[in-house]
């Protein structure tokens, strides 16, 4: 038979058809949809009675309740706020509610690991085991000891705020090192700006709950500030509609356009670094007008007017100094802030009864200029603030159990009598602090009289998030054994010899103290939420066997049995004061309570309110009023720091004792490096200890992160000029290096600065976190304090170029 | 029936966000990564190619320095409430996405997507998201994966369900205490983060329900207010540059 064309044809459309209304061709693409679906390799989450378990966040010093979501008690999948804590209040910030990325985090340290090659070589890192460990760096302590060189052993602590900072205390002290260190933090500054104006360490807190004008001398509010969810709950408070009453009014004194000025009812747009003229500037008005309490300032205050030095001389008082130097048309000049709108301002923060002034750029992250400190202390003087149940007060200190004294053998007392490290090249600081950067310096440039011989670093991770981070790096180079005691793999590690690897903080006790710029006293214990995953220890428990190691009177100074009886050892101490109660229930208004009006107690005894604290409920108790404990030798408030008399500063020059506007000057040519280089933080980039997690990544835009390029800001003009296109490479220099950017035009940066973020550009993680943009602390300039020897950090000067 | 032509219940789950309070944080983004299990990947800076349910949008009032403000705006699903049909569910060829009637929320259904992405132009918001690729958590992160909450698959369109999943669960316990299913209230993730309290969100047509009170403010407006798909998420400004800015395109 002859199969033609026609037949062919025939065939085909048959064949066609006939499929067609078959249901075979259906059938497969369902199937084919089906099985496309339903690849093996999609995940399928493990199924499970989920369970919360509250504790508190421990990701930065915000001290917020938090609730975690587990599935079958051992997969934590979710962080909520928990809705008792009166601090979050149920909300929480992105970090937080990142937080089972850090649990689950790949960079995790499985186990505590020896580097067997040279530092910083990632493949050198062998496992070894938890007995090897404590062994080998309880020996290398042991030796230090009795070959005399104790003072040989520094620490670089993060997390503050926390009983692990006073173990870590009670180590050094029984060990015989002077030399322990915390990470700079705003409080540094404040805590010396109170020792001199009140006579203790202490640090001020803002009533912002029941402020009705808020004048923000470039205090980043909204973007980690203070306790950074109190912040977010309080703000949205002062938005909150209610019928007939007005809303505070926030005016924000800060160069660049922040998210806070942006939110703010007035944004001033100053010139950077000049918001201390400007403070100084209204202090004028307030001063020429008469707007000031004149018998409490004149009562209470020393140095408000004219004063007699202990050597008889007369010396200028604050009246005085602001009246002659300050004037609106002179502070318009430094600021470019219109004198007329400074008269203006003045009126305004005088005439509202809950006014006050707060400052602290940075985020508090960075101590200020002490002389900025005192100026916005005086303002709020001033106001009235600092009067009894005024806006502003101190954090109040939490009474929990002191812990015992120090045991001292010979090789401790031998040890504590050597000098601390943190001594400057020219002359011994007549206000010597938290000096991490002047320790630094003295180990650069060789000046101490004995050699470090090892550095523990905890839960920090200074070789990324420090400012001019050169200086710890080059330090490390001159230390010939580095502990970490971190749960990461982060760049700090990686430059360790040993890394001793703490429980992830849902995995372990710990607690909070106090927070930053808050009135009322707190306390929260955080608890293991789950067990540990990996083969870590916690930290306290390390110290505690590296002291027993040792022995002596340096375990006899660390009695506990191990952290959690440490930190039970503590709330007994608290429970015996009954000065506070337990917050519970949602509603608890701590910020409402009276200086000294101690909250009815809700606990039965120590073991009952242990319980309450680790099932989630936290502590507090009234505020402490600013001149309450005054300590100093005249018992009233010195405005003018007399007690500098007696710590060698020299007395020819009336300024050094008053608040003033001293700037520090950048390093560099200003022909070279015409721009001046400011960071911001945002709260959705950890910047500090953590890294940014994969969430809070996702959540950055494409102006300020594309592929691995990041974008900084400057103002159009500044584009024009330097002849810079939206968009373009560019090379940014500064005195302390250059790196590679990409520019965003922002109508909201100062003219003749450029902007650049803090909290990427990581080299050390995962593919998802690193080399996604710049380090800013790679190029960044410290300035020490000449009074207190901190580093402080408001600009570099730097230099754009197209790349 | 309403008037808007489907059937209508006691119930219409609703959103309104105050860009007053809204500090622009994220954590309601964050939050919503976390409860909905949306995959991420090292590189999330293409964001035509980026999943996100709660995207958060700059917006600023074009002003020279210094009267230059800028604003957040976080655009979750908008859950459309036009008549018939939403958007989305209009142009689905497969019903893989459907408005419930009995809560007015817009649901996706994953098996059922062919991945035609119709819905994704159609939609005026800019709500839905493709998987380019095969979802991967780098270990062990997929032991944090919420089982509340399937997985989605490569070729799939998703998108905010306001996290229908905690209303399931508020309606199996409502059942469970014998309560009336037209008054279980349930609270999604992005409201429950919210650190400022900037969101709220109920049944629209409940008039004691804080959300129903919000969208009758002076300062609420819609997006995109004149396609009259009638988003059930309100926002609440008192700058009118932004109110003005609603009305253009995202």
């Amino acid at each position: 038979m002859k199969f033609g064309r026609r037949a062919f044809l025939q065939f085909a459309a048959g064949a066609v058809g006939g499929t067609l209304l078959s249901p075979l061709p259906w059938k497969l693409a369902d199937d084919s949809a089906i099985w496309s679906q339903n690849w093996s390799w999609r995940p399928s989450p493990e199924r499970g009675l989920v369970s919360k378990v509250p504790s508190t966040c421990l990701f930065c010093d915000g001290g917020c309740g938090i609730q975690v979501h587990l599935v079958n008690k051992k997969n934590a999948i979710y962080i909520e706020g928990n809705a008792a804590n009166p601090v979050n209040q149920g909300g929480v910030c992105p970090l937080a509610a990142s937080g089972c990325q850090f649990l689950y985090a790949p960079y995790r340290v499985s186990q505590p690991l020896k580097q067997t090659k040279a530092r910083g070589d990632a493949s050198g890192f062998q496992p070894i085991s938890w007995e090897q460990a404590i062994g080998e760096v309880g020996a290398a302590l042991g030796k230090m000891r009795t070959s005399g060189n104790s003072q040989g052993l520094a620490g670089i602590s993060g997390r503050p705020r926390s009983s692990m900072f006073h173990l870590w205390r009670q180590f050094f002290s029984a060990y015989g090192s002077p030399n322990l260190f915390q990470m700079p933090s705003h409080a540094d500054s404040l805590e010396l700006a109170c020792m001199l104006t009140l006579g203790h360490e202490a640090t001020p807190a803002f009533a912002l709950e029941r402020a009705s004008y808020v004048l923000s001398f470039g205090a980043n509010l909204l973007e980690g500030w203070g306790a950074p969810a109190r912040m977010q709950s309080v703000f949205g408070q002062w938005r909150q509609e209610r019928a007939g009453i007005a809303q505070p009014k926030i005016v924000q004194i800060e160069p660049r356009l922040s998210l806070t000025a942006t939110k703010a009812d007035e944004w001033i747009a100053v010139k950077p670094g000049t918001q201390c003229a400007l403070a100084l500037g209204i202090a004028h008005v307030m001063i020429k007008n008469h707007l000031y309490d004149d018998f409490f300032m004149t009562s209470q205050v020393v140095g408000f007017e004219d004063w007699i030095d202990a050597g008889g001389n007369t010396r200028q008082g604050f009246k005085s100094l602001v009246m002659q130097n300050y004037a609106p048309a002179q502070v318009a000049e430094w600021t470019g802030v219109a004198a007329a709108r400074i008269e203006e301002i003045a009126g305004q923060f005088a005439a509202q009864e809950y006014a006050v002034a707060i400052w602290g750029e940075d985020g508090g992250k960075t101590p200020d200029n002490i002389y900025s400190d005192l100026s916005f202390l005086a303002l709020n003087l001033l106001k009235g603030n600092m009067q009894p149940g005024g806006m502003v007060s101190l954090v109040p200190p939490v009474p929990l159990e002191v812990l015992p004294e120090v045991q001292m053998d010979q090789w401790a007392y031998r040890g504590l009598q050597q000098p601390r490290l943190d001594l400057t090249q020219t002359r011994q600081l007549p206000l010597p602090g938290n000096g991490l950067y002047a320790f630094l310096d003295t180990i650069n440039r060789g000046g101490s009289p004995y050699s470090v011989e090892m550095l523990m670093i905890y839960e920090a991770n200074p070789v990324y998030s420090l400012a001019e981070n050169r200086l710890i790096k080059e330090a490390l180079g001159k230390i010939s054994s580095v502990v970490t005691f971190t749960s990461y793999m982060d760049e700090t590690a990686l430059q360790a010899d040993l890394i001793l690897p703490n429980h992830m903080a849902l995995e372990r006790y710990d607690d909070v103290i106090g927070l930053p710029g808050v009135p009322y006293a707190y306390y929260a214990v955080s608890r293991p939420v789950l067990p540990p995953r990996l083969q870590t220890k916690h930290t306290g428990d390390v110290i505690l066997a590296l002291a027993a190691t040792i022995g002596g009177t340096v375990k006899g100074s660390l009695p506990w049995k191990n952290f959690e009886a440490f930190l039970q050892s503590r709330v007994k101490g608290l429970a015996a004061a009954g000065t506070g109660a337990l917050a519970g229930k949602p509603g608890v208004q701590p910020w409402a309570l009276q200086s000294g009006q101690a909250p009815k107690s809700n606990y039965k005894n120590p073991k009952d309110l242990w319980n309450k604290l680790t099932s989630g409920l936290c502590w507090y108790g009234p505020p402490v009023d600013a001149l309450q404990q005054i300590n100093t030798a005249s018992g009233k408030y010195e405005l003018a720091c007399v007690s500098l008399q007696n710590r060698g500063v020299n007395v020819e020059d009336a300024a050094v004792y008053l608040p003033h506007f001293a700037p520090l000057t950048p390093s560099g040519d200003a022909q070279a490096f015409p721009l001046l280089m400011m960071g911001y933080r945002r709260l959705n980039i950890s910047s500090e200890y953590l890294a940014n997690p994969p969430f809070m990544t996702k959540t950055l835009w494409d102006f300020l992160l594309k592929g691995n390029d990041l974008f900084v800001e400057i103002h159009p003009e500044t584009a024009k000029s330097l002849g810079l296109k939206q968009g373009d490479r560019a090379t940014l220099t500064t005195p302390e290096g250059e790196v590679k950017v990409r520019i965003r035009i922002f109508a909201g940066a100062h003219p003749g600065t450029v902007c650049v973020v803090h909290g990427l550009g990581h080299t050390a993680y995962d593919e998802y976190i690193q080399d996604k943009g710049i380090n800013i602390n790679d190029i960044i300039e410290v300035q020490m304090d000449p009074i207190t020897g901190m580093g402080t950090v408001w600009a570099t000067r730097a230099q754009l170029a197209r790349a | 029936m309403s008037d808007n032509g489907h059937t209508q219940s006691g119930v219409l789950y609703g959103m309104a966000i105050d860009l007053d309070k809204c500090t622009g944080c994220m954590a309601c983004s964050v939050a919503c990564q976390a409860e909905n299990n949306i995959s991420f990947r090292p590189d999330e800076s293409n964001k035509l190619r980026s999943i996100t349910w709660m995207e958060v949008y700059y917006l600023d009032n074009g002003a020279e320095h210094p009267d230059y403000r800028f604003s957040y705006l976080p655009r979750p699903c908008m859950h459309c409430n036009a008549p018939h049909h939403s958007p989305c569910t209009f142009v689905c060829p497969v019903n893989a996405t459907v408005r419930d009637e009995a809560t007015g929320i817009v649901g996706h259904i994953y098996p059922r997507c062919i991945g035609c992405r119709y819905c994704m132009v159609a939609c005026p918001y800019h709500a839905r998201d493709f998987n380019w690729w095969d979802p991967a958590w780098p270990e062990p992160m997929e032991q944090m994966l919420s089982p509340k909450v399937s997985t989605r698959m490569r070729g799939v369109v998703e998108k905010c369900s306001f996290c229908s999943h905690r209303l399931n669960a508020a309606r199996s316990k409502a059942y469970l205490d014998g309560l009336e299913m037209s008054e279980v209230t349930y609270t999604p993730a992005c409201v429950e983060a919210c650190p400022s309290q900037a969101i709220a969100f109920g049944n629209l047509l409940d008039e004691h329900s804080e959300v129903a009170r919000l969208a009758k403010s002076e300062r609420a407006f819609r997006l995109l207010s004149k396609l009259n798909t009638e988003p059930k998420v309100y926002y609440l400004s008192r700058h009118p540059w932004l109110h003005n800015l609603a009305n253009a395109s995202l």
